[in-house]
């Protein structure tokens, strides 16, 4: 039993129909910042739960829930009121309950709806409002309902939802009279009825021995005596809140060593929260686990920690769990496959990576995968110094750093393959710099099916004389050694073959190259920091000219 | 052998207590029971919390009245397959209907005359509130499920493996089509109730009228043979009316089996001087109350603790008293069932409510009725004197 499908329209930042397919299992969510990948989160969470920022919606409507572009048109043009509408699609058996043609496909599926929209029975009074107020008018929002259904136009409670959702996040406005209402959210669904009842009776047992205490008892007296002036006075007393049936979750604390949840640090409250989301178990119930940003507060071996428990519970116990983050590690350990990215509110996923790869980068996750995903265009390098060459290339050119416009330079070794692989299926424009080694014979006809054909995205550069195999002897050839040497501003110490650090300057373009050759990046440095004008290798000034076309 | 079953049973022979039984076997698979009236639903609860084991109605068992299964299972899933008006719009619930539904206007003569489907869908199927005719619902649900291609009965099959009707009898028109295509799919359904308390006919459709006034039996014989078992032998001893009672009640129905009491000591432990059918005097009603505390039994606007006769249905008293009316006591005096009217023969009065009325006892029902000592009355009838 699982959510296959999410649609989500007129909520916040998505103003058309925006459709997510998710998989049973792991997904992991990334995108840029105003993406909307919180939103997504948020609209599954209130569609399984009905809860939004910790409160119930259905009292706490609001305009500012609305798309922004919407309301400002609706200011303008008033006819068809705005309306919110999320649906989650659901896959599994023993869901026939859910099946109807209530959906925004009009045919048959098997999910649920919410929707905020006129209620009609206000529409004479919103017509009215709307005549009144010619310009500029603001959403009656107070004509406005919240409606929870089946696809079968069913009325839902959160009850019998046969789907448990579990928000975690980190971030602090989800806290209600200092209990998080997310944290007893989740303790709620872990628990069955008979165990909730004895919690809200051992709750009620409470209140009486409150009230029976004696510093309690001469209290209330006190202030009995202070308000009751005449007979017909009511009685005015101080006692526990028992006013609702989950008075229990407000007043009740969790508690870590004595210490109140909401004191414990930021990342352990996050790390306890998904572990007690991951442990529920009911057959009957499928657990929806939403995690943003697990990164946050937290430290690289905890995060590790984290992410080896989600993955190992989600193979195990069948859940499902969408994950938001900004971070290339998580998505690296969690697997590249399960990757959805979210750009200009559409989704590109990186389904059919070869086995390898993901395994490639779930081994070394250390790998800036989500830059290449993030960026509008890269530019591949072997090591930091061919980085910083190419920087400071793009530098001389815009008077800016290539990340400004958007594109990434990333030193990705020898595991170009790994990285092109994921480019392709991004469509992303790649430009390859590297050595030709020489062998550029090969390279040619190794990069012959990217470089000759017009439609692929990826381009691989190298200088084709294997005189200058790499980097250093390009600068080399491209400038006088002299010219080089003055950047460089060797101090070498000559020791056998192995030159170390000392106050000799090279006499030669030889001595030179072997000094470059042993410290690539105190050289590379040295060429990024100058003020001395200095021409860069051709191979490179092509790949710039690349990227930004 | 067929997965469906119906049983025709005889008034107390306990059907709801045997359905409910049944129900509470099943363990493997969901189980849908159905019913006729709010009051027959409230019942069956009752009955099956406590009768289950831990006085707890199991998960896998729902109870609806079959005007709220036809909304929630046949009309709401698939209600845009009707056509696109009614995509999303609300249906605000039913709206019953005693006589024929959508009338449009009287003519010259007096008639009434009704909107067609074809014509006016929205006032033919829906009242101005936008509430469905109670005695359209299930014409609108077979329309949807021809739509759908099966889609209705299909999405029901994977929810029910069990359903359950209790007051049988009161289904027909297109409840019958409904009926035959649960026969037809994987569940398992069974039919059980009395043809001779058809209370609510609230089918004026033209569809299968030879099969109104609870023939299940024959509609199943001539339309759905070989779908659905017939037994007439389990729920034919009445675990409630005593001898006098279900030889009287036999009376109204000379062509069905003769109803028997069960003989059982348990049923019959509990014995009372004051048994059988009784006629009483209008002056003596409060004496008679003050004596036996009957329950009361009314044609119609009855306020409670009484009860109107159709509402009684499937209730148990230990005594009523009845109010009749007017044709109810022509047949108490002459013995006629049927009357010529315009050349036609009619039902002389409300036979089934008054069956229903006449059954619910255990001991004694007391019939009001002012009358001479030198009246005479059909035969099973005594003339109550207080003591």
């Amino acid at each position: 039993m699982h959510i296959s499908k999410v649609t989500i329209q007129g909520f916040k930042c998505f103003r058309r129909r925006f459709e997510l397919l998710l998989n049973d299992g792991l997904n992991i969510i990334v995108g840029n910042n105003e993406a909307g990948k919180s939103t997504i989160l948020e609209a599954i969470h209130l569609t399984l739960s009905g809860l939004y920022n910790g409160r119930y919606l259905r009292n706490e409507l609001s305009e500012y829930l609305f798309n922004k572009v919407i309301i400002e048109n609706f200011k303008t043009d008033s006819t068809v009121p705005p309306e919110i509408v999320i649906e989650l699609y659901f896959e599994g058996d023993g869901l026939a309950i859910f099946e109807g043609d209530f959906n925004s496909e009009r045919a048959k599926n098997c999910g649920i709806q919410l929707k905020i929209a006129l209620d009609e029975r206000d529409r004479d009074l919103y017509n009215d409002y709307i005549s009144d107020n010619d310009e500029n008018v603001s959403l009656p929002i107070e004509y406005y309902e919240l409606t929870w259904t089946t696809f079968a136009r069913e009325v839902i409670t959160a009850k019998n939802l046969p789907f448990k959702a579990a928000l975690i996040d980190s971030s602090s406005n989800r806290y209600q009279n200092g209990s998080d209402i997310y944290l007893s959210h989740i303790i709620r669904n872990y628990l069955d009825t008979n165990q909730i009842n004895g919690l809200l009776q051992a709750h009620r047992r409470l209140q009486k021995t409150f009230s029976k205490e004696k510093v309690v008892e001469e209290v209330n007296k006190l202030i009995e005596e202070r308000t009751k002036q005449t007979d017909g006075d009511k009685v005015i007393k101080v006692d526990v809140d028992l006013s609702s049936k989950n008075a229990w979750e407000y007043n009740m604390l969790a508690c870590v060593e004595d210490v109140p949840f909401q004191h414990i640090g930021k990342g352990y409250q996050a790390i306890l929260k998904t572990k007690l989301a991951l442990e529920h178990q009911k057959a009957t119930e499928a657990n929806i686990i939403m995690i943003e940003e697990p990164e946050n507060h937290l430290s690289h071996s905890k995060l590790n920690q984290l992410l080896n428990d989600i993955n190992e519970k989600c193979e195990k116990a069948k859940k499902q769990i969408i994950i938001s983050t900004h971070n290339s590690f998580v998505a690296n350990k969690l697997g590249l496959d399960k990757l959805i990215l979210l750009n200009n509110k559409k989704t590109i996923r990186l389904n059919d990576l070869s086995e390898e790869t993901i395994k490639f980068f779930r081994t070394i996750s250390g790998y800036d995968t989500l830059r290449l995903i993030l960026c509008n265009s890269a530019i591949l390098c072997e090591g930091d110094s061919d980085e910083l060459i190419v920087q400071k290339c793009y530098f001389k050119k815009h008077k800016k750093l290539p990340i400004q416009s958007g594109i990434e330079v990333i030193s990705v070794g020898l595991s170009f393959k790994r990285y092109i692989e994921i480019a392709l299926k991004l469509d992303k424009k790649i430009a390859v710099v590297t050595d030709n080694d020489k062998k550029s014979e090969i390279l040619i006809e190794k990069y012959k099916t990217y470089n000759d054909d017009k439609d692929c995205p990826i381009k691989v550069f190298f200088d084709t004389d294997d005189n200058y195999s790499t980097l250093e002897p390009q600068l080399v050839k491209h400038n006088r050694w002299n010219l080089i040497n003055q950047i460089v501003d060797a101090k070498y110490k000559k020791d056998g073959a192995n030159y170390k650090k000392g106050e000799y300057k090279c006499n030669n373009e030889d001595e030179l190259l072997i000094y470059m050759e042993n410290h690539k990046t105190d050289c590379a440095i040295k060429f990024f920091d100058t003020e001395i004008e200095f021409e860069f290798p051709a191979y490179i000034e092509e790949a710039i000219n690349y990227v930004e076309e | 052998m067929s997965k469906n079953k119906l049983i025709i049973a005889t008034a107390g022979a306990g059907k709801t207590t045997f359905l409910i039984r049944e129900a509470l076997r099943i363990k493997d698979g969901n189980i849908l029971i159905m019913t006729y009236t709010e009051a027959n639903e409230a019942e069956i609860k009752k009955k099956l919390f406590n009768e289950s084991p831990d006085h707890k109605i199991p998960n896998n068992i729902t109870i609806q009245t079959w005007f709220t299964f036809l909304l929630k299972h046949g009309v709401k899933p698939y209600q845009g397959a009707y056509n696109n008006y009614l995509f999303d719009k609300e249906i605000k619930g039913l709206s019953f209907s005693e006589g024929k539904s959508g009338l449009r206007y009287f003519n010259a003569r007096g008639f009434p005359v009704y909107w067609g489907e074809e014509e006016n869908f929205r006032k033919f199927y829906f009242s101005s509130d936008f509430k469905i005719y109670s005695d359209k619902l299930s014409k609108f649900v077979i329309a949807c499920n021809e739509n759908t291609k099966g889609e209705i009965i299909d999405r029901l099959s994977r929810i029910y493996s069990y359903i359950l009707i209790d007051e049988m009898q009161d289904l027909a028109g297109y409840d019958l089509e409904i009926i035959k295509l649960l026969f037809k799919s994987n569940i398992q359904t069974l039919l059980v109730g009395d043809p001779r308390q058809v209370i609510y006919l609230t089918h004026h459709e033209s569809k299968h009228t030879p099969y109104r006034d609870g023939r299940m039996k024959e509609f199943i014989n001539d339309k759905c043979p070989r779908l659905c078992d017939i037994d007439e032998e389990t729920l034919k001893y009445s675990h409630r009316n005593n001898k006098e009672i279900c030889d009287f009640s036999s009376k109204l129905y000379p062509n069905l089996p003769l109803s028997e009491p069960c003989k059982c000591d348990e049923c019959r432990r509990e014995k009372s001087e004051h048994e059988g059918v009784y006629l009483i005097n209008r002056c003596q009603i409060k004496d008679y109350l003050v004596t036996f505390n009957p329950t009361i039994l009314k044609p119609k606007n009855s306020v409670a603790p009484e009860w109107n006769f159709g509402k009684s249905k499937g209730l148990t008293f230990k005594r009523v008293l009845i109010f009749p009316t007017g044709t109810i006591i022509q047949y108490l005096k002459d013995g006629r069932l049927t009357k010529r009217i315009k050349g036609k023969e009619e039902k002389a009065f409300d036979i089934a409510k008054f069956y229903v009325a006449i059954t619910r006892p255990q001991f004694s029902a007391a019939i009001v009725c002012d009358y001479d000592k030198s009246e005479k009355f059909i035969d099973g009838i005594k003339k109550w004197q207080s003591s």
